[in-house]
């Protein structure tokens, strides 16, 4: 009987079990094909075809766990921790590392430690690689590529076509290689620290995210603290998660439409501002408050061209142009820049991590646009769709998916602009950098256009961003920065976006001819 | 064309088919014992009795079918000793029997299970059961009294009603209402086919009458806390009205009110809540309440798509897996292929039955087929849905492979009244 020990044990019970198997299904195709007597008069056949059917329909649910169960991560969770099976493979695999576009660690095994995880970015990067813990879950990255990671990926498929029959598991999980690049999502973080914010970089002509930062962070093995911390909610991922009424950035998409439209006209642009409608505030520059705390008092631009009112960023020129837009041309460019959609940036084998959507009401009334087109009211924006938007007209007007994961597929998600609207606005947008609002952020040689945004915020100081490309001939990088209740948007978030410039093209990232982006 | 029928004689072909079963245990059983003797080199031979009792008695089953002229539907024969084989080796390999000769009880069932069966087959072979439609009556009676000597005698075990030594009395409920219904609805066949311009009409009297008398049962079963057993009860009156009846309405209201039903009952029975919980979330409590279909899930899984291999898996993680989970364990040795085989074969049962429920003579022997049928079929849909999280758990058995001695002996007595109905010349 020692025979059955060991490997020719094993080899004859699988012998046993494919007869077996055979057997069994020699005697349910006879049962089947046996014959029935005489038919009868009644046959029952809706009975019979219900009854089948059910069965059939549980079996193919019964394949969701049976055969593919390895998709749902809280299943393959519990069974990590709970299969009690001395083989079981999900207590052996070691969880494959997570890296970034150059293959630096951002996550890694613990040896002998089944929950042990190393995370050499520690908060830096918690946002979009999430955390593995055995009490507190399983989030992001870490979440839907949770089936790689543990070796789940592939295997269950092979066997189904029966290349693998009988074959065991591999005892270590995939790699995932994520788009960003481990220096400038460390760099990003440590330029937001001490602020609430949010970071976002990315590559305009492939939608790769080099950077998702959102501030605060917190410590990926310890994420009890930070998901009790209300007040800080460190554990929001402000950069895909977080909704923000958008300010002058929105100006790009509304001096788009109107070129589209064929519409550039010059609009006079008093310092009392301009009134939609009846019983509607007046909307005003921000220099007519800043005249209006000195004591006095905001002459106006006078008039204003496109190039000039978007430099200067002013409201009472943009309110006007919305109106002019109409409400058809502003819904259909809503529409194209997938504002209020969520944004898919991350397909993995469990899972797909998606953006917030953002919020812009269908509108018909023109005083609602004039509020609207300026990136007030109720618009909401998270800052991936800002970041997304810019990175169309950095890149001839082709709405790029944003992407995570290295192996997701390039992806274009609608055409924002024609090629020749983003070439006027690229000027403006250089212009805003040259003279405007955004001088701060000139580094030289980089060409950088952009544009700064201050957002009214409910309960405090405004909210600041910066969206900016640079540079202006080839646009190769995308930043776009998010500073809560940050003031003046040149003043907070457009500095963290110029360091980053810096850095990024220090790392080779801005200036470069090169065609080929991953 | 119909000589080659003829030449097949029924009993014949039906011995065929044990023959391909046969075939399929003993390899079955090589792999249990491989693993068995390779754990513990002794032979369990005392374990194998009832394995023993299905290699000799079966085929003396079959000379009697032949004896008494028995000309009914070899697949029917040859699904259930299909499936009782299975079940056979299941609970050989899960240890039910590993006792011995200590434990004669938990040998006994199936050899009592196959009288059962010779004794229904014969009592209800060529029409001979007719006359039991004028005891429908007693039937429901006896129903209502084993009911009742549960509430008063039972202890709560595991949510459900058991008596002494675990015996499940609520089994024999089954045929008793099947044979009930029966009687009752084929006595007023002419009122529920009625029609008006090809619209059915519904005979008020005759359904007030049946919901005073389906009342009764229904409220003691409700205070016996038996869930399952509600629920599988509705559903054979549902396919029985359905089928005297012959209009899809019956089936569709049917199905709604047990749905409105369950989701009543869920709300004012915290045990009935507790499973309908799991069954929506059963990661919201993985150690707790979800913990049991979550480790029948995993033995699944571990099993895969060509299984373990029998005698090979770890099924004893999952819960009371040798009886209302055993399905799980099935799953997990035999793997999706198997458990695919095995279903189908619970299929063709199902087909086979209500087949000859159509070509019985007399409506009583009809609607008696049709209910036993659908009580055996409702039966494994919902176990199989409940262990695989389809639905949630009723906790009743999976017909012939369950472990539980009165489920055997009460599941293979039906199948002898279906086999005997199959044969109604």
């Amino acid at each position: 009987m020692n025979l059955l020990n060991g490997a020719h044990g094993a080899e004859f019970l699988r012998a046993v079990q494919v007869v077996f198997l055979a057997f069994l299904t020699v005697a349910a195709l006879a049962i089947l094909f046996a014959p029935t007597g005489k038919p009868g008069k009644v046959n029952y056949g809706l009975l019979r075809i219900i009854v089948a059917g059910a069965l059939f329909a549980v079996l193919a649910y019964q394949a969701t766990w049976q055969l593919s169960g390895h998709t749902n991560s809280d299943f393959v969770r519990f069974m990590r921790r709970y299969n009690k099976r001395p083989n079981a493979a999900e207590m052996q695999v070691t969880r494959g590392p997570i890296l970034d576009r150059r293959g630096m660690v951002l996550a890694a095994p613990v040896p002998g430690d089944m929950w042990g995880r190393r995370y050499p970015l520690g908060e830096a990067a918690v946002h979009p690689i999430g955390y593995f813990h055995s009490r507190y879950g399983i989030t992001a990255v870490e979440r839907v590529c949770d089936a790689a990671l543990s070796g789940f990926g592939n295997d269950k498929r092979d066997e189904l076509f029966g290349k693998n029959l009988f074959a065991s598991r591999p005892n270590e999980g995939e790699a995932v290689t994520l788009t960003l690049d481990a220096r400038l999502q460390q760099k990003a973080y440590e330029l937001l620290i001490g602020e609430k914010g949010a970071v976002v970089v990315m590559l305009p002509r492939s939608g790769a995210l080099l950077a998702l930062v959102s501030s605060p962070g917190f410590d990926p093995l310890n994420p009890g603290v930070a998901i009790g911390d209300e007040e800080n909610a460190p554990a929001f991922n402000r950069a895909v998660q977080g909704r923000y009424p958008p300010g002058s950035t929105f100006k790009i998409l509304i001096a788009g439409a109107a070129l589209e439209k064929g519409l550039s006209p010059s609009y006079a642009c008093p310092g009392m501002g301009y009134i939609a409608g009846p019983n509607t505030p007046p909307i005003r520059d921000s220099e007519y408050y800043a005249f209006e705390r000195k004591g006095a008092v905001w002459p106006g631009w006078g008039r204003l061209t496109l190039r000039e009112a978007m430099a200067h960023s002013s409201n009472v020129y943009f309110a006007q142009l919305g109106v002019a837009c109409g409400a058809d041309a502003f819904n259909s460019v809503i529409a194209r820049a997938r504002i209020n959609d969520p944004l898919i940036y991350a397909k993995g084998s469990s899972g797909t991590l998606e953006s917030a959507a953002g919020n812009v009401p269908k509108i018909s009334k023109k005083r609602t646009i004039a509020q609207l087109a300026i990136g007030q009211g109720e618009v909401l924006v998270t800052p991936l769709h800002v970041a997304c938007f810019t990175a169309a007209v950095a890149n001839g007007g082709a709405l790029m998916r944003p992407r995570l994961l290295q192996n997701g597929k390039r992806e274009k998600l609608s055409d924002l602009f024609m090629p020749k609207t983003t070439e006027q606005l690229r000027g403006m947008l250089r212009d805003v950098v040259l003279f405007g609002t955004g001088k701060a952020a000139n580094v030289p040689d980089l060409e950088v256009c952009g544009k700064t945004g201050t957002a009214q915020a409910p309960g405090g100081e405004d909210h600041a961003w910066f969206t900016c490309f640079a540079p202006r001939k080839h646009p190769n990088i995308v930043i776009t920065v998010l500073v809560e209740h940050g003031g003046y948007g040149a003043k907070s978030a457009l500095p963290v976006a110029r360091e980053l410039l810096v850095e990024a093209d220090k790392l080779g990232y801005v200036r470069r001819s090169a065609e080929v982006e991953k | 064309m119909s000589r080659k029928n003829q030449t097949i004689a029924p009993v014949g072909a039906a011995a065929g088919l044990f023959l391909i079963s046969v075939l399929t245990i003993a390899c079955a059983c090589l792999s249990v014992l491989g693993v068995k003797l390779s754990n513990a080199p002794v032979l369990p031979w005392e374990q194998m009795i009832p394995l023993g009792v299905y290699l000799a008695g079966v085929p003396v089953a079959l000379i009697w079918l032949k004896v008494i002229g028995w000309k009914g539907d070899p697949g029917l024969v040859g699904a259930i000793f299909l499936l009782c084989g299975i079940g056979l080796v299941i609970q050989f390999r899960m240890g039910s029997f590993s006792q011995g000769l200590a434990a004669p009880l938990a040998l006994a069932p199936f050899p009592l299970g196959l009288v059962a069966f010779v004794v229904g087959a014969t009592a209800m072979g060529k029409g001979r059961g007719a006359w039991m439609a004028n005891m429908s009556w007693l039937a429901y009676l006896a129903a209502l009294g084993v009911l009742a000597g549960m509430l008063v005698l039972g202890r709560s075990f595991r949510g459900g009603l058991y008596l002494a030594g675990n015996l499940n009395p609520s089994e024999v409920i089954k045929p008793l209402l099947v044979f009930f219904l029966a009687a009752y609805l084929s006595r007023r066949q002419k009122e529920f086919s009625e029609t008006q311009n090809g619209i059915p009409v519904p005979p008020f009297a005759a359904l007030l009458g049946l919901v005073l008398l389906w009342g009764v049962p229904m409220v003691l079963t409700i205070a016996l806390k038996d869930l399952g057993l509600m629920v599988l009860l509705n559903a054979i009156l549902i396919v029985m009205l359905f089928a005297v009846a012959r209009s899809t309405g019956y089936l569709a209201i049917g199905l709604a009110a047990v749905a409105a039903a369950g989701f009543g009952v869920q709300l004012i029975s915290a045990h009935a809540q507790a499973r309908f919980d799991v069954w929506l979330n059963p990661f919201a409590d993985p150690t707790g309440k979800g913990w049991q279909v979550l480790q029948a899930l995993s033995a699944m899984y571990s099993g895969g798509l060509w299984g373990a291999g029998l005698g090979s898996g770890v099924p004893q993680t999952v819960p009371i897996v040798s009886s209302d989970f055993v399905y799980a364990a099935v799953a997990e040795e035999i793997g999706f292929v198997g458990c695919g085989l095995l279903l189908l074969a619970y299929a063709v049962l199902f087909s086979r039955g209500f087949r000859a429920a159509g070509a019985a003579r007399t409506p009583f022997e009809r609607l008696l087929c049709v209910g036993l049928t659908a009580s055996l079929a409702v039966q494994t849909i919902l176990n199989v849905a409940g262990v695989t999280k389809a639905l949630p758990m009723t906790g009743i058995t999976l017909p012939l492979i369950s472990h539980g001695g009165s489920s055997l002996i009460t599941t293979l007595f039906i199948a002898g009244l279906l086999v005997g109905l199959s044969d109604h010349k």
